[in-house]
């Protein structure tokens, strides 16, 4: 048992490809491979398949942060992607720009916060 | 009618606690008649929330968007089912079911059991009782689907991609899982706090945890296919925390249905037996509190609610609760034999139970891998696909050459000799298949290469069983019905082994490509080829329909159609993928059509060839086959029963 679980945690250390997931006011001092969470803001224009992509702004989803630009390459993003809506963006970040590779668009359907007065 | 559903939600409240309350002291004073009172009150609770129920149901058909539930989940476009699917498609009516399934089953459950195993039953209720009880509160206080404000002219809609057939069904089918986890749980609990811990619990919850067990199953295929056919993005399982969420159970189910054999046969596995009810049962209200506190990032949208912490404690409190008694009565739960060698059935189940459990933990610390990163170094740390991937090739084929090899095995020991013999057959077919496989070029995977044998393998042993079998009774009929138990097991890992057949086909021997095309064009992939005819727009009542047409040469002739639905009420867009079977390969062209422009005749156009993978939702059906194979009365089973707790009744 005991090997496995070194295995096992050897491999999530090292290998296992975890990645940051970082809110908008997180990503000061980062760099590199990372995802963030946030709400899609606009302006949101141009192409994911061209040179150069497609280009809008993320921030936190509560509200309490700046913009970060995000220019995405790759297939098209999910058919829900939209301002307004809150993303997973993977991919590299440098100088304070996103470069991203990977749209996951959360499923709105359930569960949503229950409306405080 | 609001008023009628919060009433008969606080009767079941009041009734619940009743029951939780007068249940206990009944059976620590064994004062017989508050027992059967508190259980006629969780009788009466099932009622209760039926009525509260019924009240919601009729609103959704209504559309009385007067309940602000209503509003928020439904609009008059909306057909009378998907209207009543809304009645799961929130948090309060979905935490309103759960307790409607869970008063339901735990009044059949208690009624069936009251008579056979009264010393037990009186315990049970109190448990029960207490598991509704946290269901009721949150109902009533924290997240009530009786809210009421002033009717807007309409509501809020369902998202276009909710509005299929998958999803009237999916969601109830994994609360009937996910709820039934608590009957086994229930009674493994009131033996151990009535010190009865003889395998008169098993024996009865044995049906609750199996039907439990299928429709958690058959639940997450249905979702499977859900995600394949609609959310369009060629995949069926993305790893997410909330398909996490239904997997672990399962597999904590999964490992507790094979170990508890080994406790009726043999007498051992009893800890174990206990532990692994409790973890199917804490792991499924800790998927629940997954999907409603926030605490993980998912596709599925969880945003922080209140009720999130309400989970929380309560996992707390009854792990809390479920390891006191597992150590109070640790005594009690002594194995009445030892294993007598590695090489045996009971041998077998355990390396099955070891490799079960493993994968769940594995997958369980993927999930809280995010809030234990964020703990410990303040940064949340995500982990992907591959280590899934990894771990369950690391366990999961293992298990599947066990599921050939522990039937075959005999019971307290054998040799490897005998053994040898046994395996001959099988191992002779699975050679062949091997290198069958090679010379067809499957061995481009390890990984895929490895799950085509090894479910040769299974398989063979599954057919020289069912052969042998056969011979021996004169019928495949009269087989199977002598023995429902066993080979309804041999259907279930049949359609185990489709479904590894179909996941290692589609993932490990898949292959796509994507292209920018205008009319003429084509692009070109595993045999099939693909000319891009046209880009068609039309309106229809609710949405703009936009698709490109494309003409499919080779495995297949014909045209199939892939775009994007805009609809308008409410605004949504939706993709919809172009989908061609092969019925003879098990193989779908799945065509994902991307920036379908009708002026300027351009789209992109991602095409995925998945080999074999419509085994895994014939997997699905022959999975619940087996099931109900498993399931089904058996009047001589049920002889060997009161022979066998007669004697304990009467002490």
């Amino acid at each position: 048992m005991a090997a496995v679980l070194a295995v096992f945690l050897l491999y999530t250390a090292v290998a296992g490809h975890s990645t940051p997931t970082l809110t908008p006011s997180q990503l000061a001092n980062h760099s590199g491979q990372l995802a963030v969470v946030g709400v899609v803001v606009a302006p949101l224009h141009g192409d994911s398949h061209s040179a150069a992509g497609l280009r809008f702004g993320l921030k936190n989803i509560d509200g309490k942060s700046g913009v970060i630009p995000v220019v995405y390459r790759g297939e098209n993003p999910p058919p829900l992607f939209k301002v307004g809506r809150n993303v997973v963006v993977s991919g590299s970040y440098a100088q304070g720009r996103l470069a991203g590779n990977n749209v996951v668009t959360k499923c709105p359907s359930k569960y949503t916060a229950t409306k405080t007065a | 009618m609001a008023d009628l559903g919060r009433a008969a939600l606080v009767v079941s409240l009041g009734l619940l606690v009743y029951a939780l309350v007068g249940g206990s002291v009944a059976a620590v004073t064994n004062r017989r008649r508050l027992a059967i009172s508190a259980r006629n009150a969780l009788f009466c609770a099932f009622g209760s929330t039926a009525i509260a129920s019924t009240v919601l149901a009729v609103a959704l058909i209504r559309h009385d968007f007067s309940f602000t539930y209503v509003a928020a989940h439904t609009n008059r476009t909306l057909s009378t089912p998907y209207a009543l699917s809304a009645f799961w498609g929130g948090q309060e009516g979905s935490l309103l079911l759960w307790l409607l399934v869970l008063t339901g089953y735990g009044a059949l459950a208690v009624a069936l059991n009251r008579t056979l195993l009264r010393d037990l039953t009186v315990w049970v209720v109190p448990v029960l009782a207490g598991i509704g009880t946290f269901f009721a509160f949150v109902l009533v206080a924290v997240a009530s689907p009786f809210d009421t404000q002033t009717a807007p002219l309409d509501g809020a809609g369902l998202t276009p991609s909710l509005q299929n057939p998958y999803m009237v069904a999916h969601p109830p089918m994994l609360y009937l899982g996910y709820v039934g986890l608590a009957i086994p749980f229930a009674f493994a609990a009131g033996a151990m706090l009535s010190g009865r811990t003889d395998e008169r619990w098993i024996v009865a919850t044995r049906r609750w945890t199996l039907a439990a067990w299928m429709f958690l199953g058959f639940g997450q295929l249905l979702g499977a296919h859900w995600a394949y056919v609609e959310v369009g993005w060629g995949g069926y399982y993305a790893w997410d925390p909330v398909e996490n969420a239904a997997l672990m159970p399962w597999l904590a189910a999964t490992a507790f249905l094979h170990s508890v054999m080994v406790q009726e046969r043999k007498g051992m596995l009893k800890v174990w037996n206990m532990v692994l009810v409790a973890l199917a049962f804490e792991l499924s209200i800790f998927g629940t509190f997954l999907t409603r506190s926030g605490v993980v990032n998912s596709i599925h949208s969880f945003a922080k609610s209140p009720i999130g912490s309400w989970f929380l404690a309560f996992v707390v409190i009854s792990s809390l609760f479920s390891l006191g008694l597992i150590m109070w009565r640790l005594p009690l739960l002594k194995a009445r034999t030892k294993l007598e060698s590695a090489l045996s059935r009971e041998a077998a189940f355990l390396y099955n139970n070891l490799l079960l459990v493993a994968l769940c933990l594995t997958i369980l610390w993927g999930v809280l891998f995010p809030i234990i990163t964020q703990l410990v170094k303040g940064e949340t740390r995500t982990i992907g696909r591959p280590y899934y991937d990894f771990f369950l090739r690391t366990f999961g084929l293992p298990l599947l050459l066990l599921m050939g090899i522990g039937p075959l095995i005999a019971w307290r020991k054998t040799s490897f000799r005998a053994l040898a013999k046994t395996l001959a057959w099988p191992g002779a077919v699975t050679v062949a298949c091997g290198i069958a496989l090679i010379a067809f070029g499957a061995g481009s995977s390890h990984p895929g290469l490895i799950a085509y044998t090894f479910s040769a393998f299974v398989l063979s042993t599954i057919v020289l069983e069912v052969v042998r079998g056969t011979r021996a009774t004169g019928s495949l009929t009269a087989l199977i019905s002598r023995n429902r138990r066993r080979y309804g097991g041999y259907v279930v890992h049949a359609a185990i082994v489709l479904l590894a057949i179909g996941i290692a086909g589609s993932s490990a021997y898949g292959s796509s490509t994507e292209r920018r095309l205008t009319p003429g064009q084509s692009v070109s992939i595993a045999g099939y080829t693909l000319t891009l005819r046209d880009i068609v727009q039309r309106q229809v009542p609710n949405a703009t329909e936009t698709r490109a047409l494309l003409d499919v040469k080779g495995g297949w002739s014909g045209t199939i159609s892939s775009g994007d639905n805009q609809y308008i009420n409410p605004p949504e867009p939706s993709r919809e993928v172009g989908l061609k079977t092969n019925w003879l390969r098990a193989e779908d062209l799945y065509v994902i059509a991307d920036s379908v422009n009708p002026k300027t005749k351009v789209v992109y156009v991602k095409v995925l060839v998945k080999p074999l993978v419509n085994l895994i939702w014939v997997a699905g059906f022959v999975f619940v086959l087996g099931s109900l194979i498993a399931l089904w009365p058996d009047a001589r089973e049920q002889r060997r029963l009161v022979t066998r707790l007669a004697p304990a009744r009467a002490t």
